[in-house]
């Protein structure tokens, strides 16, 4: 495992940017894709381990990046400090998500999706911070540290990777805790684990607050990398649901399969489905996806992982 | 000692339970018994903290548990079952118990553990899954181990016996007085097998209808003609 791990690290930060150095179109759709990876891996922490589905994680997204550039631009902080002041910002902003924990399954999912709206509507409406509907323009972008310019395509891949495998890292962690254990216990048993002793209310809230914070994040360094927001763009449902779309494909279950999902149905959708359909390519992923909840519903990950077992199982 | 004083629950206008008040110690085994719909999983949920009471007072060892959150039961030492048994899906046994032990107890104590798993003739299947692998009868044994892994001073056991062939009921029945005697553990069980009753509880109360009807010794109240026309819901020969 930890020589796969290895492997996998070399890849990434060896041998992709060596193949990939000046094909800045590429590196771009790679970005982006991590971009939604990481959305992805937040919201399968909610998901998976907090049992709570949100199709309002564009909140999180928004508020991140929103708070970021304004600290950027009004208050003058370093870029490197507001993007995870803009984790922060979504953390605050999920606490008045909190009430909406006692509710559960679409009621939950709903109630989400409001907060992201009334969300995107307090930018439109606080235009003298905001900058309203036309939002915010030349935002700064990621600085150089140690000569290297950060906001080049380069520079981004790097810093979106290290997110991403960081935010991996710590779903694990949290997975593998007894946290992890009873939160996984709550899913379909929530009141045999309250009556053990297990405080429900209070874990759901800290995977909200991780979940939040990941989505700020990652909303923040993308506000960096574009330089531009307005709320149409920032809280737009994209930001809910290609997540949602990664995760289920990747395998929301496994810890890299929402990160995997993300990378692999962005680049296959912009690289091959769009090269068949320029217009409407997203029919095809759609089918895609259908597919592959009729028929591997676990996604992508569990399908890998199954391979070696059948085979064993067909020859015994 | 768990006492309960005038514990009244209401559902609209339907009152499931109406001034029950009663005092049991950790030394005591108690059946509550009545027949079907007398309020008895409610008293129990009331208890324990799954519904609110609408009027009364919870006390456990001196503490108003009344208004006090579900989870923070177990922390002050009272446990519960489940009359329909409640794995935690997705985990093992042990995992199961890991995590009744790590936040009802507080701590990890894998020894601690597998004494409760071999008290409970759940040894073997420590590693099955709890919510796919196990019988009716292994389910029901994994409900008290659970709760026995948050080191309750009191536990409430709903229909744990229920279901069991004969043989069964009776091995269960000599482990919980097993329990009792060898940890100290005060049992409040809700049980409709006269015999069952009579071996195992110090002494039984009847509801009927939300209210106490009797409460007494096994011989006296099942004895009592009131009690008889009621929980049997025949007359005195029933």
């Amino acid at each position: 495992m930890q020589k796969r791990m290895i492997v996998a690290l070399a890849l990434f930060y060896v041998v992709v940017p060596v193949l990939l150095n000046g094909n800045n179109y590429i590196l771009s759709l790679l970005v982006s894709s991590l971009i939604v990876a990481g959305m992805a891996v937040s919201w399968a922490l909610l998901g998976n381990l907090g049992g709570m589905v949100s199709f309002g994680h564009a909140a999180f997204f928004g508020i991140g990046g929103y708070a970021s550039a304004l600290l950027v631009t009004k208050l003058g902080l370093p870029v490197m400090v507001a993007i995870p002041a803009g984790g922060v910002a979504a953390v605050l902003a999920s606490v008045f998500m909190l009430p909406a924990l006692r509710l559960s399954g679409p009621y939950f999912a709903l109630a989400i999706l409001a907060y992201a709206h009334i969300f995107k509507i307090l930018a439109t409406e606080f235009s003298s911070l905001t900058g309203g509907s036309a939002g915010l323009s030349s935002i700064p972008g990621l600085p150089d540290i140690f000569g290297f310019n950060l906001s080049s395509r380069l520079g981004a891949y790097f810093v979106v990777l290290s997110l991403v495998l960081m935010f991996c890292w710590v779903y694990g962690r949290i997975r593998r805790s007894d946290y992890g254990t009873a939160l996984r216990a709550m899913h379909d048993s929530e009141d045999a684990t309250r009556v053990v002793g297990v405080n429900s209310l209070m874990l759901k809230s800290w995977m909200l607050f991780v979940s939040a914070f990941m989505g700020g994040l990652i909303g923040a360094f993308n506000a960096h990398v574009i330089n531009f927001l307005e709320p149409d763009y920032a809280f737009n449902s994209a930001w809910s649901v290609l997540p949602i779309v990664a995760a289920i494909f990747g395998g929301y279950r496994t810890v890299y399969g929402p990160a995997i999902g993300a990378v692999v149905i962005y680049l296959v959708d912009q690289l091959v489905f769009k090269e068949i359909m320029s217009t409407g390519h997203q029919l095809i992923l759609g089918a895609v996806l259908a597919g592959m909840i009729l028929f591997a519903p676990d996604g992508l990950m569990r399908l890998f992982k199954r391979k070696p077992q059948e085979a064993r199982n067909a020859h015994t | 000692m768990l006492t309960l004083e005038n514990v009244t629950v209401r559902f609209g206008g339907l009152t499931a339970v109406k001034d029950v008040s009663f005092s049991m110690g950790t030394d005591q085994v108690l059946g509550l018994v009545g027949p079907n719909g007398a309020g008895k999983t409610t008293l129990f949920n009331a208890i324990s903290g799954l519904v609110r009471p609408g009027g009364g007072r919870v006390m456990f060892n001196g503490v108003d548990l009344t208004r006090k959150p579900l989870h923070s039961r177990a922390h002050h030492g009272l446990g519960r079952t489940f009359q329909i048994p409640q794995p935690m899906h997705e985990l093992t046994v042990r995992e199961n118990l890991l995590v009744a032990q790590r936040f009802g107890a507080g701590k990890v104590d894998h020894k601690r553990l597998d004494e409760i798993m071999d008290f409970m003739d759940l040894g073997d299947q420590a590693d099955r899954n709890a919510a796919t692998e196990l019988a009716l009868q292994e389910l029901k044994r994994l409900e008290v181990a659970k709760a026995m892994a948050t080191e309750p001073r009191m536990l409430l056991l709903d229909e744990v016996l229920a279901g069991l062939e004969t043989n069964g009921k009776r091995h269960f029945t000599a482990r919980l007085q097993d329990m009792h005697k060898r940890f100290k553990i005060g049992i409040l069980i809700i049980e409709h097998d006269i015999e069952t009753v009579s071996s195992l509880c110090h002494r039984v109360v009847v509801l009927n209808f939300g209210e106490i009807l009797a409460d007494g010794t096994p011989d006296a109240v099942f004895r009592d003609p009131e009690v008889v026309r009621s929980y049997t819901g025949g007359g005195e020969d029933a």
